[in-house]
Formats: structure tokens, sequence, C-alpha cells
């Protein structure tokens, strides 16, 4: 058990690419700390450098408190599991358990309690006689997990270990995982691409793009506050609704138009991001979320200033909710206003999504009203996507210890 | 492979269906054409090795009178004793096998080792090495001959001959290009992970060689061992050379020799048990040669 600390850890491969840009990210001894990104956003590369197979171009790794650039992945004494399993072919499930409990000079038998131990963990007792080539795609994955957790290393890394398990073994593995990793108080960092895996494990988030730190923070911080444009799009599902918009003011309320609608802010907004006053007549990013659209019928008290009326084009009934897409019109008809764009984000075709109550009663084609949460909006700087919040940028993450990069997010998915 | 066209057969994804079979045209047809191929490839197949056993165990007299005649008098097993003690093939049987076992063994090694460190351990010199191994394998053999004869004659920093020592023989086999490109190439395509899962798991270089890379490089090393066996058994011109000591020599060396003081009899007894290993030994290991690459489930797709 240890912290690790990344400080302006770059990775640079010989071909020159940069996989992974001076990251500064310190996990705390015995947390669980998830990494998320799109594809090749440098994930795998990170969780390599600590484990010693990537060498560190710049910058220094420390597991608990000492510089370990130069330490070999032996003595390193940590765990990992693997994307694609990477299991001894020739070996036994026993055998590929104990592995690396025989190199470390513990007894026979106490090779063989652990292994049992890690096998009844995972349900794997019945196969531990046979070879990986014999198991199905989701046993050798649990294999990949249990040459894990039979070992108390001073750490886990965990690149994608549920990616090919079915749905129901998903969350019995989760758990089990979470279980393990509570118990045995092991600093984890834990790679993924599922959000809910991502959400209901984690300690903290830690969110990548393109080889930079985007955000940390708590799940819920993450969630209620993204740092960027980047993360609010990336974090949730479906994904937040991003648009270009327009701040004006109408009879002294702070009003925020975009396609051929308009909502009234809030005060209570205005309190939570005080800097927001300052783009008064100028454009901004708004993010809505999907849940914070409702089907009038089931929000009542929603005033007009509140609601946007707009036709429903798919219905996507989910049983316990109902996802709703709809268009935004044209955006804002004066020239200047589309001059000024930045990126081309809240285009004619650009579509919204709703997760409406299960027993709305709207129709592909009809006309659709829907309230809005005002209080639940998100403001971006148009030119650098980073979020508006109150004077201090850094509010956008609590924790001191984390820097969140200030820097533009690119390639963003709305 | 008879094994293979038997599975592929009932599985249905042969050319002809199992539909297809139960037609008696095609039953009598094309069955009748697979016996005949078959009954002619044994003919040209065993047929050289069943006829040298039978005039093994035949007296001279009537190998040269009745060639055809299968044991007009009785079998004379005494041929192969014979030849074993009287000839001598006992001793020069041995000496072939202790030559064999010595150059598998120096192939193998070498070979080995030389493919982790240039395919896994990777120094920043590795691709230069490769380079020169390469080049190496453009050099044909017999040019060889005369170099190496005096680098066996006079070895550099040890001066002493390893004429008629079996090093003569063992340490030259190792010094095969061949070879380490084959298993540098086999190595290189084992899946990198394996590898570092195992150093994660503590291996150092030592152990992941012993335990990691060499149990699965099972195929390769039944390849190479197939062909260093086969050739240091057949080998005539090096041995010749280096090992002028006729008790020390090789079956592949002494047979033509001893040919003409020799009966007839006898001496087709010694060319079977000089062929009988070889063919043993195919046998016995032709499926761990034969077999795929036994790296199953390993990796995720
Ligand atoms: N050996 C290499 N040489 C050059 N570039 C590499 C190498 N390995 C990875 N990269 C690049 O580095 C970037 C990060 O790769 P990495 O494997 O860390 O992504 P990832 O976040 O794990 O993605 P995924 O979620 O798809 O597994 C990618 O752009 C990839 O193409
Ligand atoms: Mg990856």
């Amino acid at each position: 058990m240890a912290a690790i600390e990344f400080q302006g850890v770059s990775k640079i491969y010989p071909d020159g690419t940069r996989a992974v840009d001076s990251l500064d990210l310190t996990i705390n001894e015995g947390e669980f700390m998830v990494l998320v990104g799109p594809s090749g956003c440098g994930k795998t590369t990170a969780l390599r450098m600590v484990a010693g197979l990537e060498e560190i171009s710049e910058g220094a790794l420390l597991i608990g408190g000492h510089v370990v650039n130069d330490v070999s992945s032996k003595e390193r004494d940590i765990a990992m599991v693997f994307q694609n399993y990477a299991l001894y072919p020739h070996m036994t499930v026993a055998a590929n358990l104990g592995f690396g409990l025989k190199l470390r000079k513990l007894s026979r038998d106490e090779v063989r309690s652990r292994v049992q131990r890690a096998a009844a963990t995972l349900g794997l007792e019945p196969y531990l006689h046979r070879k990986p080539g014999a198991l199905s795609g989701g046993q050798r994955q649990r294999v990949a997990m249990g040459r894990a957790i039979v070992r108390e290393p001073r750490a886990y890394l965990m690149d994608e270990p549920l990616s090919n398990l079915d749905a129901k073994l998903r969350v019995q593995v989760r758990a089990e995982i979470q279980k393990i990793q509570r118990t045995l108080g092991v600093t984890t960092i834990y790679v993924t691409h599922d959000q809910t895996e991502a959400m209901t494990m984690g300690d903290r988030i830690a969110v990548m793009s393109d080889g930079a730190l985007q955000q940390v923070d708590t799940p819920e911080q993450v969630y209620r506050r993204p740092a960027n444009r980047f993360v609010a799009g990336f974090i949730g599902s479906p994904a937040m609704n991003i648009v270009n918009a327009r701040l004006t003011r109408v009879n002294g309320n702070l009003i925020v138009r975009f396609g051929e609608h308009s909502l009234e802010i809030d005060d209570e907004v205005l309190a939570e991001r005080p800097a927001l006053l300052a783009y008064e007549g100028k454009s901004v990013i708004l993010g809505v979320r999907p849940e914070d659209l409702e089907d009038v019928a089931f929000a009542p008290g929603g005033s007009n200033e509140r609601t946007i009326v707009t036709v429903c084009t798919l219905r996507e009934t989910l049983g316990s909710e109902v996802l709703v897409h709809f268009p935004l019109a044209e955006p804002a008809q004066d020239a200047t206003d589309a001059g000024e764009l930045i990126e081309p984000l809240g285009d004619a075709s650009s579509i919204f999504v709703a997760r409406v109550h299960p027993e709305t009663k709207v129709r592909e084609g009809e006309s659709l009203r829907l309230a809005v949460d005002t209080r639940r909006l998100h403001f971006f700087e148009p030119e650098s996507g980073l979020a508006i919040y109150g004077d201090d940028d850094a509010a956008a993450s609590r924790n001191g210890r984390e820097r969140v990069q200030l820097q533009p997010a690119s390639g963003l998915g709305s | 492979m008879i094994r293979r066209s038997r599975r592929s057969v009932s599985t249905g994804h042969a050319l002809i269906s199992p539909a297809d079979w139960r037609r008696p045209g095609v039953r009598w047809g094309l069955g009748g054409a697979q016996v005949l191929l078959l009954v002619g490839l044994v003919v040209i197949g065993l047929g050289p090795l069943l006829w040298l056993a039978k005039s093994a165990i035949t007296p001279t007299l009537d190998t040269l009178s009745h060639p055809m005649a299968l044991f007009p008098h009785g079998a004379a097993w005494n041929n192969l004793r014979e030849a074993w003690t009287n000839v001598h093939v006992g001793r020069y049987f041995w000496n072939t096998v202790a030559l064999a076992i010595g150059s598998w063994l120096s192939q193998i090694v070498i070979a080995t080792t030389a493919g982790f460190a240039l395919s896994v351990l990777r120094p920043k010199y590795a691709a230069v090495i490769n380079a020169l191994l390469l080049t190496t394998l453009f050099v044909p053999a017999v040019v060889l001959l005369v170099p190496l004869y005096i680098e066996i004659v006079h070895p550099p920093f040890i001066h002493h001959s390893f004429i008629d020592s079996y090093w003569a023989i063992w340490l030259p086999a190792g010094a095969s290009a061949f070879n380490v490109v084959v298993v540098k190439r086999f190595f290189d395509n084992l899946p990198r992970e394996i590898f570092e899962a195992a150093r994660i798991d503590g291996a150092g270089p030592f152990r992941l060689f012993v335990a990691v890379v060499l149990p699965m490089s099972r195929p390769i090393l039944g390849v190479v061992s197939v062909f260093a066996v086969l050739a240091s058994w057949k080998d005539f011109l090096w041995p010749l050379l280096v090992l002028t000591n006729p008790d020390r020599q090789p079956l592949s060396v002494r047979l033509p020799n001893i040919q003409s003081q020799t009966e007839l009899g006898v001496f087709l007894a010694a060319l079977l048990i000089a062929s009988l290993v070889p063919i043993i030994g195919f046998l016995v290991f032709q499926r761990s040669f034969l077999r795929g690459t036994g790296l199953g489930g390993a990796l995720k797709g």
C-alpha cells in the first residue's frame, strides 16, 4: 500500500507521439482512482509507466514517496491486469494464479491456500486445472483479475478488467473488486470506458483527453461541476447537450438564447457562477444535461421562461425512462452572431436529447414542451472551453493538490 | 495428417459433404480413387524401407540368387547381430548418437538463448547483430569449410587442436545463424504482454526464459530439434574431415568404408540399423512439432 504520484510525467514514444503530456496526479494511499477518457488518450500508457513497462520520458513518478523512474517492475511490487489478459498459455489456471507467489518465495501451502481463496472469490474453482485455451473470454478475464488479487501488492493497476464480461457478471465482479479493494486497502488505478464503472467505483475520477489531464475530483463533483466542456460532454450518459448561446438582458433579467429558444437564468445560478455576469451580451457555450429537461406534464409549476417548445423527432423507450430527441432550429438570426462563433456547435442540425418521465405521451413528429431545470444549466467559455464559475477558476476542482489542466479540449462530441 | 482429413470430413467442411458420401456413385468412385492413391503412396514411401528391412534379415546368398523372393530359406536374424558386434556398427551407432545429441544440445542452447536476447531482451545493439546474422546466411557452407577447418585445428585462445574430439562437431553445429533467425522470428511473434505480466509477477530474465518463453516455444523447439538431429545424423563431409580415428567416427562416415569388406547381408543389416533411429524418432516426435503453436487463450481476440 502506497501513494502513487505523477509529477509532470510525460511519455513521448520514439515516433514522436506524446501519449501522456505532463501529467500531475496523486493517488492517495488506499484510494480507488478511476482513469477515464476516450480511446487513445493515453490511459494504458500512464498505467504502463506506473508498472515500469514503459520508460518515463519526462517528470518523476513516485510510489510510496520514492522516485521509481529507474526501478524495475519487479521491485515496484505492483500487480497489473492487462487489457487483453496476457495469461500464461502453457500453465493451468492454478499455476497462472500462483506464478507470482512462487517467484516471491512463498511456501507451497501458502501459495495453495491463497490461490484457493482467489479462485473462490472469482468463481474459478471448477477451472483451476484447465489451461487458458479451454476457458471462455469472461473466465480468462477473471483469471487475469485473480492473478492480481492473489498477491498483496502495493498497488493494483487495472486496464479495463471487466470489458469482456456479460452485464450480470460485470456487476458481480465490480462489487467484488470494490470489496477486495476496500478490505485490503490497496491503492488502485482503474482504467475504464464504462460510465457506470467510473461513477460507482472510484473514490475519485481522473478524466484524460489527448494525453492531458482534464479534471480530477469525486464522481459527484465531476458530474455536477465539470471543469470544462470536454469533461461535461464525456461524463454522463446520454451526453450533455452542448450548444452555442448568447447572454442578453431583457427587462432586467439575464436570458440565455440558443437556437430559437431562450431561457431565463435564476439568481441561484448567478450566485453559483458570479463570473457569468461578465458575459452579458457575449457568446457562451450552454450545456444542458438530458435529465434536466422534463416533459411539462410531469414538471408542474414551470413558467414559460423556463420552457422550450419543440418537435420530437425520435423517442427511445428504455423502460425506466424515455429519451426524446429534438432538433434546435436555426441559431440566432443576426449574421454578426454567427460570425463570432468559434466552433460550429449549435447548428440547425444539432440534436438535443431529453430524458423524460417514462409515462410521457409524446410521440415522434408531435410538438413537445419541455421544462428546463434552469438551476442546473452549465456555461462554458467559448474560446477555452473552460467552465464559467466564480472568479476563482480553481474552484472548479475543490481538490487543492490537483491542478486542472487549463487548456481547451478538442474533439468534442455533442 | 490422416487425423486432420478425417476430422474435416466429419465436420462437414470438406469439399465433399457427408451427405454426398452416402451416394453410391460418389462412395465407390471416389472411395476407390482414394484407396488407390493411398496404396500408391505407401508403396513409394514405405516400399524401399521394407525392402531394406527384408533384405537385412535374408541370407546374402538368397538375396543374390532370388532377389524378389520372400525368405526362400528362412530369415537370417544373425545378420543384425553380426553387423552390431563384428562390424562394430554398434560402436559407430553410439558415436552417431553422441554426436547427434551434442549437436542438438548446442544448437538448441545457442539458438534459444540468442533468440531470447535478440527478441525479448533487445539490447540497443540487437539490430546490428541481427543484420550481421542475416548476412552470414548468404555465405554458402562450402565456402566456410576451409576457414572452419583451420579454426578447429588452431582454435583461438585454447591452443589445443579439436581434431578427433567431438567438440569439433558440436561447437560448429551451434554456430547456426539459420536456427537463431528462425527461433528469433518465433519469439518475435509471442505476445509481449505475457512477458510483461511475468516481469510484473517478479520474474527476472532467467525465469522469464525458462518458465515462460521456453514452454511457449515447444513447436519451434521441435522443428529445430528435428532439423538438428537429422542434419547431424546424415552429415558426412565434416565428420570425415575432423574425426580421423575410425573408432570415433559416426555411421555416415564408416558405412561407405566398411562396404567393401563386409558381406552384403550384414551390410544391409547395418544400413537398416543406421536408418531406424531417424524413422523411429520422427514417429515418436511428429506430434510435438506438427502441432499448432499452442498459444490458445493467452490473449483476448
Ligand atoms: N508503442 C507506441 N508507439 C507510438 N505510439 C504509441 C505506442 N503505444 C501507444 N501509442 C499511442 O499513444 C496514444 C495513447 O495510447 P494508449 O494505449 O495509452 O491509449 P488508451 O487511452 O489506453 O486507449 P484505449 O482506451 O483504446 O485502450 C495513442 O495515440 C497511441 O496511438
Ligand atoms: Mg488502453
